[in-house]
Parts: C-alpha cells; structure tokens; sequence
C-alpha cells in the first residue's frame, strides 16, 4: 500500500470519527440545554399564569396567553390534585397544516376558591429545527476538513517526500558492478528534514563503502589468480624435475602427488579467474552462434570418452537456433554440459541430447544425486566419485547463464538427470523447422 | 642447439634451464627485456622461449624485432592462460608456437624440438629411437622398417614419448598434451590407458618389445627395452 493511500486513510478515518463523535455530543448537549431551557420557561408560564389569574379572572379556558402558545384552563372537582405533569405530545395545527410536537405541563390550582386544571403546550418545532441544523453544519465542517486534509497531504508526500522518492528510485536501480552513484552533487537536497538528509547521508556512506569493498574485492581476485599463477608453476616444474631423480618409489609417489595437487590447484585457479572474469564482464564481444555447430564439434572431443564408457548417444535436432553469444563462454559451457553428463553416467548408460528452437535438453544416466538438485549450481558442491574434479564446473555453468541471461534448470526424475538449457528470448531464426 | 629463455622469474628459469640442458641444448637466460633485446642482438638462436609479460615491457617487442631482422629463430610464447589477444598477437607477428604457463618441462621439450625439427626439416627428417623411426612431417612410424598404423592419438602419444625418452612423463602431462586442459583429466586417464596398451601391442606385432614403463601410478617412462 502507498504511503499516501496509507495517511489518507489514517486521517479519514480518525477524521471521521472526531466529527462523529463530536456532532453526537453537541447533539446531546444542545439537546439538553434547549429541554432545560424550555421547562423553565413553561414552570415561568405556570407562575405567569396563576398570578395574572388571581389578578385578572376574566382570563377563562381556551384563552391564549400567548401567541404559539396553547392555554388550556379548565374548573374540575375540588378533591382533584394534579402535582406538575410534563408530556411531550403533537396537535394538529391548522394554520401550518400539520401536526407539530408539543410540550405539555399540566397542574392544578386553587384559584379564588375554584379549583382549576391549566395545561400550558409550547411548540417543540424550532428546537428541532436548530438540532438539525446544527447537524448540517458539522457535517459540511466536516467534508470540509477531510477535504483540506487530503489535499494538505497529498502536497506534502509531494514535496516534502520528494527526496525520498528519489533516493528510493536510485536504489532500486542501484547495480554494484555498474555503480551510478548516489552523490550529493547529482541531487542537492533542498529538503529541510533532517531524517531525508540523514537517509541520504547514511545511503551514500553504505554505497561508497560496498562500492570500495567490492572493488576490492575484484582486485584481490584478480591479483591473487595472477600472483598465484608463477609459484604454481614453480612447484609443478620442480616436481617434475624431482621425478626424473633415482628416487624411492615411496619418495616419487609423495613427489607425483605434489605435482598433482599443484596441477589441481592450477585448475582450480583458471576455473576461479574465468567466473570472476566473466563478473567482471571481460566477455563483452557477442557473435552469432550455432549451437548446434558447437554441440557437434564438442562431441567429437568427447567421443573418445564416449566410446570408452560405452555409453549410447542419441542427438536429436528440431531446430538449428542462432544466438547472440560470446563463443569462449559458449565453448565453455556446452563442454561442460556435455562433460557433466559423461563423467556423471554409469558404464553403458545414455546420453539424450534434444536441441529445439528455444531449448536444449541433455538428459543421462547416472547415480540419484546424493544432494537436493536446487544446490547443484552452488560452488565447490561435488560429488564423491570424482576427487579429480574442482567442483566448479556447474557454478560455471552458473555464471555463464546469468551472465547472458538465459536459463537452466536441473531435475532428477525416471531415473534420469535433466538438464534443460533455455534461451526462447535469445533465439532469432532457425533453419529447420 | 641454442636456445634463449627469457623469463623474469628465476626459480622457474633455473628449473626450465636444468631441464633443457640435460637434453642437450646450449642455453642462456634473459631475466628482462633489456637483458633479452641486447642477447637476442649478439647471438643467434634457434628458439626462444619468450614470457609475455616482463617487468620491464611485453616480450612481444622482441619478437617483432627478431622479424624485422628477418631472423630466423623458432619462437615460443609464454603466456598466462587468459592472456588470449596477447596469445593471438604473438602468433600474428610471427611465433611459432605458444605454451600455457604453468607448463610441463615434457611439454615444452616437446614443442622446443617440433620447432627446430621444422627449422632444419632440410636436414635429417626421420626421428629415431631404437627400432622406431617416425617421420613428423607425414606421419609415418615404422618398426623394424614395417609400417605401423596408428591413430592420430596414438600418433601424437608416441612422438611426445620420443621427444621425452627416459624421462617419466606424468599422466597429467600426457592428458594435456593430447587433449588440451578442457577435460577433466580424471577421465582421460583410463584414455591414456587405452591408447597405451593399444600402442604397446601394435609396436610388439611388429616385433618392437615394451618400451612403456610404468612408473608407481604416476606416469610413463619410454625407454629402450632392456
């Protein structure tokens, strides 16, 4: 939810309820202060009454004392008291042609020996009138807040957030291998709050210093792959002179192993350097690859080990795609791919590779795997048949995939592990259909 | 034979000078490119073994001034393995070869010789070993004079042997030599292992004997049969 939508809502709400709240009260409490008011002015009547009766008796029933006023006066039996007796009741008025409330208050009283029963009715109607009036207004008042408010705020997100916004908008386009920076002199804050300055301070601090760690990062990477390189070939050189001594068996066997494990290491390293480089994105030139022209010429470096497993390749081609790729990267993943499914089969197994317009599968044979199929790209994840391997090959895979945007997904099932290469938005034309 | 190395790093130009050595050729060892510039001036050689990069420049300049004075000399580039343009330009001015650091010293004998066999191909063409004798240029051994067929594998697998004779040659190095670092070198040693015992019994059907050793599960070893 938006932060406009979010205030907006806050406001109408305890907007609404003040405005509610208070038209209920002054409702109740002009209620109360016109219905006191007005019985005291017909106890005022009552005494009015009797004393201009005493003085004048004259002043019969059905006389009216005033105008709006009705004056009931009646002569009733002497044993009859009635103490003051306020009703509210309606009469039909003739004159306005239509029965208005009235307050009533009847009594008894001995006047000049009679005893008589008075009824004072007054007229309710312009109290009620004032009430709803009353009301009217408060609910204008009201609608009229509300209004202001929103406009108030609507203002304010704009201006007074703007900072925010773009801060945020920065952010979200933020990328630390392309580092558009955040700088105060891209934006000069004109904003007075200090917690927008405060933000945009603490951003910039946080992305100078990612920046800088990552770039130190990239060149630690870089020279450690580059320095590591002479040492390595040191050791492996001095191996294999070692091992051209007239040495112990247990002496060269401790000596290959050396040679070996430098060997490994140097493998490992190129396998490290080429992701980081492929970070880095020092594989920026593209051409036009047939993949299927890469696939086969491929498999002719593999069919030696092919054979040598025996293992029963099936091709199938539904399409002839060309993609917008860096051929190094391309070499280096179908080798893999390709790799992946021999070194990970079993003997006399099969290798299924479908390659359509949009999709290459390359399906095999093979153990289940012994770990969940989601961690497979992860670096470093092997398997324990194979010590030889660096365990980079898939992550290499990774890397390259992301690198030009396509995707794979891997899933074990019928015994057979699928790998599904898809490029639907890289493919541009094909040859057969 | 002499041969200039021009490498800046002196442990492994000892090593690389020790090996060469005891094949035979007389060598000397640039540490710079000022020191290689005035020996390559002085001498003539006929190979050079050339790092790219050296503290004081590219060793590319060399090459380009061994070719303006028309010399000559074999040249093998040394470069790192990412160093793919600087690869690319070596080979356009001119070298003959190039060699991914780190390398086997097997490997860089081997392709030490291929180059001088080529620059004499005038001279004596055929290699011999005992009774081998391979012909490089059209790809033709013989034992006891009778023909051998081999595979283009089993080919290379034996004249990367004969560059090397007595001198244990690991399956790393082998696997590499054949098949390039692509691999993973784990499968391609039951490879090596099929290529060799089908090379084995091909030399003995024509009566040749077992010149493969095999050394603790480390490597090979070629030698005259005793």
């Amino acid at each position: 939810m938006k932060l406009l939508a979010i205030t907006n809502r806050l406001y109408l709400i305890s907007i609404g309820a003040v405005i509610l709240i208070s038209s209920l009260a002054a409702f109740f409490i002009l209620r109360s202060t016109i219905n006191n008011e007005f019985n005291r002015k017909l106890f005022a009547e009552k005494e009015q009454i009797i004393d201009e009766f005493k003085v004048n008796a004259s002043l019969r029933e059905g006389q009216l004392l005033n105008v709006g006023d009705k004056i009931k006066i009646m002569p009733i039996d002497e044993g009859t008291v009635i103490e003051d007796q306020l009703v509210d009741t309606a009469y039909y008025e003739p004159y306005e042609d239509e029965t208005l409330p009235f307050r009533e208050l009847t009594f008894t009283e001995k006047i000049n020996g009679i005893n008589y029963k008075i009824t004072i009715s007054k007229p309710l109607v312009p109290n009620m009138d004032l009430i709803s009036g009353i009301g009217q207004i408060m609910i204008g008042m009201g609608c009229l807040i509300i209004l202001v408010v929103l406009l108030i705020n609507k203002v304010i997100l704009r201006k007074l957030w703007a900072p925010f916004e773009y801060l945020l908008d920065h952010l979200k386009t933020f990328d630390i291998t392309s580092p558009r920076r955040i700088q105060q002199e891209d934006y000069t804050f004109d904003s007075k709050v200090d917690e927008f300055r405060q933000l945009n301070q603490v951003l910039n601090d946080m992305i100078k210093q990612s920046i800088k760690d990552y770039n130190s990062l990239k060149e630690f990477t870089e020279n450690t792959s580059h320095e590591i390189q002479t040492p390595l070939a040191i050791i492996r050189n001095k191996a294999e002179s070692l091992l051209q001594e007239n040495l112990s068996k247990e002496q060269l066997e401790d000596i290959g192993k050396i040679y070996e494990a430098a060997g490994r290491l140097s493998r490992l390293k190129t396998g490290l350097s080429l992701i980081s480089r492929i970070d880095n994105n020092q594989y920026i030139k593209k051409e036009s690859i047939n993949l299927k022209a890469v696939i086969e010429n491929k498999l002719e470096d593999f069919e030696e080990l092919i054979a040598i497993k025996n293992l029963r390749l099936k091709i199938t081609y539904y399409g002839e795609p060309e993609l917008e790729l860096n051929s190094e990267l391309t070499s280096i993943l179908i080798t893999n791919l390709i790799n992946n499914a021999i070194k990970h089969n079993i003997k006399d197994g099969l290798i299924n590779i479908v390659l359509k317009d949009v999709e290459l599968l390359i399906e095999n044979t093979g153990t289940p795997p012994v770990i969940p199929t989601e961690q497979m790209f992860d670096r470093f994840q092997k398997t324990g048949d194979t010590p030889e391997s660096t365990g980079l090959g898939l992550s290499l895979v990774k890397k390259i995939v992301e690198h030009f945007n396509l995707r794979v997904k891997y899933i074990y099932e019928k015994d057979l592990h699928k790998l599904y290469l898809t490029f639907d938005h890289l493919s541009k034309k094909t040859a057969i259909k | 034979m002499n041969i200039l190395l021009i490498e800046d790093e002196i442990s492994l130009a000892e090593t690389t000078l020790k090996y060469l050595e005891k094949e035979g050729y007389h060598c000397e060892w640039a540490k710079n490119l000022e020191e290689a510039s005035e020996k390559a001036w002085l001498y003539s050689y006929d190979c050079l073994i050339v790092d790219i990069t050296l503290p004081d420049g590219s060793g590319l300049d060399i090459i380009k001034k061994l070719k303006e004075r028309k010399s000559r000399s074999g040249i093998i580039i040394v470069s790192a393995r990412n160093a793919v343009q600087d690869r690319i330009s070596g080979l356009e001015i001119g070298a003959d070869d190039y060699i991914i650091k780190p390398f086997d010293l097997s490997e860089l004998n081997a392709r030490v010789k291929a180059i001088i066999r080529r620059r004499n191909f005038d001279a004596q063409n055929e290699i011999i070993f005992d009774k081998i004798v391979i012909n490089p240029y059209d790809h033709q051994v013989a034992v006891n004079g009778e023909a051998l067929t081999l595979t283009k594998k089993e080919f290379d697998l034996l004249l990367y042997f004969i560059s090397n004779p007595n001198r244990l040659i690991t399956k790393e190095s082998i696997a590499e030599h054949l098949w390039g670092d692509e691999m993973d070198m784990a499968d391609s040693y039951d490879f090596i292992y099929s290529h060799l015992k089908n090379l084995r019994k091909k030399i003995s059907a024509k009566g040749g004997g077992d010149y493969i050793q095999t050394i603790y599960g480390i490597g090979y070893k070629f030698v005259k049969p005793s």
